[in-house]
């Protein structure tokens, strides 16, 4: 673990995430305002004391929405992740253990899901569906397992052969043990970089599907649709735009810091200190 | 070593696209923001004072920009708004609204209307002319009423004409229509319908014709170029029948985004445009430089904004639901917030001020307590304590539909606030336009919409109000059905005194308020940029608006700017 935050990198990624989890966690408490209040009296102030990130067309307090909209945000990375993963792992798994035809389909359907472009495909999808941010979450977990399937299959191939998984079959282990206790948790640490890593481009995926329309519908907040709502408004109220913007610039950093700490401290080549 | 290089494999994959994302989601405020400074770079043109009088004179181009790229320039086929801003400056109609909205004739000289109400006799002007200099006969118009009745013809205009049951060119300039009983729009759809040169079309098929790209018409302007995509170059028609446009070329660029719009306007690349609420009461003020050469006209439009119920849907076929909704949505909110205060509330389907709007209604107060009041004899009470009233165990929710349009939206978040507060839970859902109207509006999928409604100068609303005009695709797609409605609609056609027309539709106005199938929410007005090298335009606007006289509006040859090339 010491080894692990003596990467600066790491550690700025990981007090990224973690302070936006803790603000995102206890918002309703510092929240000043209710962010679906409208106030049209106080449409469009910028940033101020009472308002800290402004106010909004609609005179909503735009730090309540951005701290509501962090919620949305880190809830749709992690459950839509969780989707990807689950299934990533399973038919990962399934391709890399059993090998033959079972591997040739799976793969094939990777193949063919990789060759469509992932967000139109999100877009296509969420047209026939009424956007809701559980919609979201599936959508995008549903399109987004292929990268772990891949990497699960490599894993289960190159740790298949090795000597202990050999002892444990020879020694009569079944299917779902091998699989289980020897393998599986063998390949974990790429899953979980992968994850951190899928997080960040879920969380920009509802962004983008925010900002089209397409996501989170209003009045609910998510930093995807308070950017939308200022776009209109870029001439004259910067803080529509640079608050959300810098919020999603700055989680998906903290994502990518982080996995990227963890791929080069797990990394066997570096750890030979 | 073999597991890293798969782990790069995988990471760049993954940040591949993230990276893409990223452009998307954060450097659009951006590349926005610095298209925005580039503006300041032609600040150099604003050191030209534009306060300086000089006469009328024939000279310059304005160019003004559009949303959307109309389908063809018959305005009949096309059906759309773009296509007629154009389509009107290149064809006449036999009537025109002057700018009192009085009718006048266009290329009549006069009319008379029989006795019997059921015929009218058009007398065309004398020598007119087309722009390919064929004579414009009444053969012409005998030809254009058969080309919108005719039922191979694709247009939604074909019903008001096929009222006549019998039309003749008896001479070149005598235009006579025959109805079966007295139909009192009847002038109103003539003034509307674009006549077209038989000489040219009576080969083809209208639906298809590459006339539709390459029009000639009669009026003040003739299509000198179309550039798909990006511009309709009009240039002044010699044989105008109304006689000679003072500005030379009108130029229509084709701008789908209105910041962009704006951003021209802004660079002085453009000379008109219409503004939306944002920019005409927060941006224009804040920009003194803006101010100095662009002049801003406001006029109330002739259209407005409601919250319509399937009234084939429960509990919306009761009318005190109808009522409660009415009460508890705060209009003079919408107005102020959505609208900045541009915008008038409405308690007719009438724009406010003019002879069909009923002036002794008033819109629903806001009063949330009668709401509730209205829900408690209509059964819905708050039986289990959650919050959200309920009638048989059902609690009461609903969905807001409506069209991506940002003040629509902002519109539905403000009565789903205040719905909220009485304890009806609805939900927001925004669609594209095409799937709204495809997939919701034309089957009647929807709870609730927030719609507009455009209006013709004519009240009659059959179209939108009689029962009978239900079908899918049709305009009552609210499933609206009065029997005392419906035969004040009746009755309003085959009415043509001026008076008791306007009892009969101030009747209708009344019933429909109390009946609130559709609650009103405000009358927008019209905000529209204009450079101030243009001149001539009336200021107020007539009843008519700015537009009416657009033929007489001019651009001193001092101030005409220099032709872009390319144009």
């Amino acid at each position: 673990m010491r080894k692990l935050f003596s990467n600066p990198l790491v550690l700025i990624g990981f007090i990224i995430i973690a302070s936006i989890l803790l603000l995102a966690i206890i918002a309703p408490l510092i929240a000043p305002y209710d962010p679906d209040a409208i106030d049209v009296k106080a449409i469009l102030l910028s940033p101020n004391s009472q308002h800290l990130m402004g106010t909004d067309g609609l005179g909503r307090d735009v730090f309540s929405r951005m701290l509501y909209g962090a919620r949305i945000s880190l809830m749709v990375g992690f459950v839509a992740v969780g989707i990807a993963t689950a299934i990533g792992i399973v038919l990962g798994a399934i391709a890399g253990f059993y090998r033959g035809w079972v591997d040739t389909l799976i793969m094939r359907i990777v193949d063919v899901m990789l060759s469509i472009p992932t967000f139109f495909l999100i877009l296509a999808v969420i047209a026939f569906l009424t956007p809701s941010i559980w919609n979201i979450m599936i959508v995008i977990g549903l399109t987004s397992w292929m990268g772990v399937t891949r990497l699960v299959r490599a894993e289960f191939l190159s740790l298949r052969n090795r000597e202990f998984v050999l002892a444990a079959q020879a020694l009569g282990a079944k299917d779902g043990r091998l699989i289980f206790t020897h393998l599986l948790p063998n390949s974990l640490t790429p899953i979980i970089v992968s994850s951190i890593l899928g997080i960040a481009s879920a969380v920009l995926v509802e962004s983008g599907l925010s900002f089209l329309g397409l996501g989170v519908q209003a009045p609910q907040a998510s930093w995807g649709n308070i950017l939308t709502d200022g776009k209109e408004y870029i001439q004259f109220a910067w803080w529509l735009s640079l608050f959300p913007g810098l919020a999603i610039l700055i989680t998906v950093l903290g994502y990518n810091l982080l996995g990227d700490g963890l791929r080069e401290a797990y990394n066997p080549r570096s750890s030979q200190h | 070593m073999l597991i890293k290089a798969r782990i790069r494999m995988m990471y760049r994959y993954i940040n591949l696209g993230s990276i893409k994302l990223a452009f998307i989601a954060l450097l659009t405020p951006l590349i926005i923001a610095a298209c925005g400074d580039s503006s300041s770079s032609n600040q150099t043109n604003n050191k030209i004072d534009y306060t300086k009088n000089y006469p009328a004179s024939n000279s310059g181009t304005l160019i003004d920009a559009m949303t959307g790229e109309p389908s063809g320039l018959i305005a009949m086929i096309a059906g759309e708004s773009a296509a007629s801003a154009i389509a009107s400056n290149i064809f006449n109609s036999l009537l025109k609204y002057d700018k009192n909205l009085e009718l006048t004739g266009e290329l009549v000289e006069s009319w008379d209307v029989s006795n019997d109400q059921k015929t009218i006799t058009f007398h065309l002007k004398p020598n007119l002319k087309w722009a390919d200099n064929q004579p414009l006969t009444s053969n012409d118009v005998l030809f254009t009423w058969q080309k919108v009745t005719d039922e191979k013809t694709r247009t939604p205009y074909g019903s008001d004409f096929k009222l006549v049951t019998k039309a003749e060119a008896p001479d070149a300039n005598t235009f006579r229509v025959t109805y079966a009983a007295p139909y009192a729009p009847a002038l109103d759809t003539w003034a509307g319908l674009h006549i077209l040169p038989k000489h040219l079309l009576k080969d083809q098929d209208i639906n298809t014709t590459a006339f539709a790209r390459n029009p000639v018409g009669s009026h003040y302007y003739k299509l000198e170029k179309w550039k798909n995509g990006q511009f309709l170059k009009l240039t002044r028609n010699e044989n105008a029948s109304q006689g000679q446009a003072k500005i030379n070329k009108l130029l229509s660029r084709i701008i789908p985004d209105k910041a962009a719009q704006f951003l021209e306007l802004s660079a002085d690349n453009i000379d008109s445009m219409g503004l939306n609420p944002i920019q005409y009461a927060r941006i224009f003020p804040a920009r003194p430089d803006l101010n100095k050469n662009i002049a801003l006209y406001k006029e109330l439009g002739n259209s407005y904004t409601y919250l319509g119920f399937n009234l084939k849907r429960k509990p919306f076929d009761d009318v005190r639901v109808r009522q409660a909704i009415n009460y508890a949505i705060n209009k003079q909110e919408i107005i102020d917030g959505v609208l900045l205060g541009l915008g008038e509330p409405v308690a007719s389907p009438y724009k406010p001020g003019t002879r069909w709007s009923n002036p002794e209604l008033k819109p629903y107060p806001y009063d949330p307590n009668k709401a509730k009041a209205l829900l408690k004899t209509a059964g819905y009470e708050d039986h289990d304590g959650d919050g959200v009233l309920d009638k048989d165990g059902k609690p009461f929710t609903f969905e807001i539909l409506t069209n991506q349009n940002k003040e629509r939206e902002m519109t539905g978040v403000l009565i789903q606030r205040r719905l909220n507060e009485i304890g009806i839970k609805a939900n927001i859902r925004v669609l594209e336009w095409a799937s709204f109207l495809g997939r919701f509006i034309k089957p009647k999928e929807f709870d609730v919409v927030v719609l507009g409604w455009s209006l013709s100068l004519d009240p009659d609303q059959y179209s939108i109000w009689h029962s009978s005009q239900q079908a899918p695709g049709q305009f009552n797609f609210i499933s609206y059905s009065n029997p005392r409605v419906d035969k004040l609609l009746e009755e309003g056609r085959l009415e043509l005194n001026p008076d008791k027309r306007m009892k009969i539709y101030h009747e209708f106005s009344k019933i429909l308020l109390e009946d609130s199938p559709i609650v009103y929410l405000s009358a927008g007005y019209g905000l529209t940029a204009i450079h101030k090298r243009v001149r001539g335009i009336s200021n107020p606007a007539p009843p008519a608006g700015i537009g009416h006289n657009t033929y007489e509006w001019y651009i001193p040859s001092a101030y005409a700017r220099n032709e872009m090339s390319d144009h």
